[in-house]
């Protein structure tokens, strides 16, 4: 049981910085996802809480303890990698025993003879065999117990791999993309199966990945990182319903949050004519809207679209169609009149709207968008920070979790 | 299904199906043998060709002088070997020159192939000092060391003579005959086996070490857990090589003694030449050659023999 807390860690790799002063503190139990694109530094802090890579400054603690100098090992945490990392030439049953059987091994053991003597013993050990099975039976492996990681499906050898990890109860479960190379359905599988040991474990789960999906479904915090810099540290309803800027506005949610250049006019934000309303969220409070300029943030879903000329909201152009089954994701350009400016902001120049069920809109139909009142974010127009106050529970990094 | 019949249309008599014509489907039908065609050619011409000769001829009696009008004596050259301690001794020979070497060069190779996997500064220097031995023509490094086992002013003999050691006959004492060939040998070929494992050694993904660090195994489970399965393969290839290699060597053996002293590292395929050229017996030393092929074959089997244990057991 530990709880971990990450005081001011950098790393450099030569010239290149690719963690910048991160600190975070992850309560006993909680399951934290640092969730970011490649090359955000989310693998590197992972590699150093597990003591793979030493950081360049800063602190990792568990409970009190400073274990900066400690070994893999010594630090007692799991880890799962991407690639599996399997020992090919030894069966399920051996690799998920072998750090238990390591446990026994001492330094005479070593010599050639004695060694596969101590293996033997070690490999049939009651109290051993007890625990492969059990660890077996949990994750469903038990009649692949003598085939060789070779001879296993993507998914069940990150079965072994989680259950080598999980062999060791150790006090802590590191785990770096470890779907990333599992198909959709095996994904969504194994997924409930985290969730479902991190529940049976009540340990402290790290778990990196770029998948917004595993993030939101599993994580009960999320840190985004973006080039080594924490963008925000929340739990995934705030990153989702409070964004902390406009990279975290865009990064989550799929399609990402529609952004809109807008002016503040007598304290109003308008956006290409249309004066929005104040939010009223619940939990969220009354952004500081400034005399300039803001940006607008709106979620697909707080959008709908009506070809209907008499209502308020923005005209445009219908350019897209998704059907996705149950929702229909609508790509609507603005009217060029409206110089929205929303290609500053947004990949493509489309406002997005999701709606519910099929659309009857087809492409090239003229529409108005109209807007969920109260439900827009507000962001700085320069910095691109939200401009209403964070929730009680998070900021980027520094305050305590789960207070 | 009554339903399905109903609404599908009424069946019209539809044409036979027929191969559409492909130039690709004839090409791919023909373009294997052409292009193995050129290599089993090659092997035809020389090797399956001079092989078969090589084992008539050793079945007459042909002097080196008129290679054509040997006299058939059915299995006498044969008969003679086997009954000729001179042959055994020259087997002997082979068998503990290979042996040697073999030993030397694999456990020499992979060890500093493990060496010179670990990062350290100036660690691409030293693998090209290490390989350096491997780019040098067999010739001149049989003349390099023929100088340095030199009785008279070979540089190993001022090194022992400054320890003390009196001056001695590297390549004419019978003690150290074998020993000087098998040295330069090995200096020759270790590094082949370095950069064969070495290649190997930096195949194994890293996870596997780090995942070993999670796991808290030492260097030597380590080594054992990763490192060997992952270059056993390539030590078990590199080995059959290097005794094929080995039972065939010619160059440095002969220029370093030319099998003496005293017929210590006369070698088979010592042996077939001197009985060709000095003792002109062609009919003779195709025998020896034909032995040695049976003794390569023999080498070859009984690896294949182990691949198969190994790779049923891996199953």
């Amino acid at each position: 049981m530990a709880k971990l807390s990450l005081r001011n860690i950098s790393k450099r790799f030569g010239d290149t910085k690719v963690i910048h002063d991160f600190s975070a503190e992850v309560d006993n139990g909680e399951f934290l996802v640092l969730l970011g694109a490649s090359g955000s530094g989310k693998s590197t802090l992972l590699r150093i809480i597990a003591g793979l890579t030493d950081a360049t400054a800063g602190d990792v603690i568990f409970d009190n303890l400073r274990v900066n100098r400690q070994s893999p090992r010594e630090r007692d945490v799991a880890f799962v990698f991407q690639s599996y990392a399997l020992y090919p030439h030894l069966t399920v049953r051996e690799n998920i025993a072998f750090p238990l059987a390591l446990d026994k091994f001492k330094g005479w053991h070593h010599i050639p003879g004695i060694s596969t003597i101590a293996r033997r013993v070690f490999g049939s050990s009651k109290d051993i065999a007890k625990q492969v099975s059990g660890v077996s039976a949990m994750l469903e492996l038990d009649q692949y117990a003598d085939r060789k990681p070779g001879g296993l499906s993507g998914g069940q050898r990150q079965r072994v791999a989680l259950a080598r990890a999980l062999i060791r109860n150790p006090s802590m479960f590191l785990l770096d993309e470890p779907l990333s190379n599992l198909d959709a359905k095996l994904r969504a599988e194994l997924r409930g199966e985290i969730v479902r040991l991190h529940r049976l474990t009540g340990k402290t789960f790290v778990y990196v990945t770029h998948d917004q999906v595993e993030a939101m479904t599993m994580a009960t915090q999320i840190v985004i990182l973006h080039n080594g810099v924490v963008q925000q540290h929340a739990t995934p309803q705030e990153i989702y319903t409070r964004p902390a800027n406009t990279y975290v506005a865009r990064f989550i949610g799929s399609p990402p949050m529609n952004l809109m250049a807008a002016a503040v006019v007598d304290g109003q934000p308008v956006v290409g004519g249309l004066t929005l309303a104040a939010p009223d969220g619940p939990g969220v409070g009354q952004p500081r809207l400034g005399d300039g300029g803001v940006t607008v943030g709106v979620r697909p879903e707080h959008l709908s679209v009506t070809v209907d000329g008499g209502r308020q909201g923005l005209p445009g152009t219908v350019r897209r169609i998704e059907d996705l089954g149950a929702d229909t994701l609508i790509g609507v350009q603005p009217d060029p009149a409206l110089d929205l400016k929303t290609w500053e902001l947004n990949r493509d120049e489309l406002i997005w709207i999701r709606q519910a069920g099929q659309s009857r809109l087809m492409a090239g139909d003229a529409c108005t968008v109209v807007p969920e009142p109260g439900k827009a974010s507000y962001f700085d127009s320069t910095t691109g920070e939200n401009l209403a106050p964070a929730g009680r529970n998070s900021d980027a990094g520094a305050v305590p979790l789960g207070a | 299904m009554s339903l399905r019949t109903s609404i599908s249309p009424p069946a019209v008599a539809q044409p036979p199906i027929q191969d559409a014509p492909s130039r690709h489907h004839m090409w791919q039908k023909i373009s294997p043998y052409i292009y193995v065609g050129p290599a089993v050619i090659y092997l035809i011409i020389f090797m399956i060709i001079p092989v078969v000769q090589g084992i008539q001829l050793s079945f007459t009696k042909t002097p080196l002088v008129r290679p054509d009008g040997g006299t058939g004596v059915g299995l006498e050259n044969y008969a003679k070997l086997l009954g000729s301690p001179q042959f055994y001794n020259s087997l002997g020979a082979t068998v503990l020159y290979t042996a040697a070497t073999v030993l030397f060069a694999v456990v020499i190779g992979t060890g500093s192939a493990l060496l010179l996997n670990r990062a350290f500064k100036g660690r691409t220097v030293m693998r090209a000092i290490i390989t350096f031995p491997w780019a040098v023509p067999t010739v001149a490094t049989a003349l390099i060391f023929g100088w340095i086992f030199n009785r008279s002013d070979g540089v190993l003999n001022e090194v022992v003579g400054v320890m003390g050691i009196g001056q001695q006959g590297w390549l004419v004492d019978p003690k150290f005959g074998m020993a000087a060939v098998v040295l330069t040998s090995v200096w020759k070929v270790m590094p082949l086996v370095m950069l064969v494992v070495l290649a190997s050694l930096q195949s194994i993904p890293t996870e596997l070490y780090e995942a070993t660090r999670m796991d808290g195994a030492g260097a030597l489970e380590t080594f054992r857990a990763v490192t060997w399965p992952h270059i056993a393969p390539t030590v078990r290839v590199v080995t059959l090589l290097m005794t094929i290699w080995s039972i065939r060597r010619f160059e440095i053996i002969y220029l370093l003694t030319g099998g003496g002293p005293v017929d210590s590292t006369n070698t088979l395929v010592v042996n077939v030449y001197r009985q060709a050229f000095s003792n002109q017996e062609l009919g003779r030393a195709a025998a020896i050659g034909a032995l040695g092929l049976v003794l390569s074959l023999l080498v070859t089997v009984v690896y294949f023999i182990m691949e198969r244990r190994t790779a049923a057991k891996e199953a």
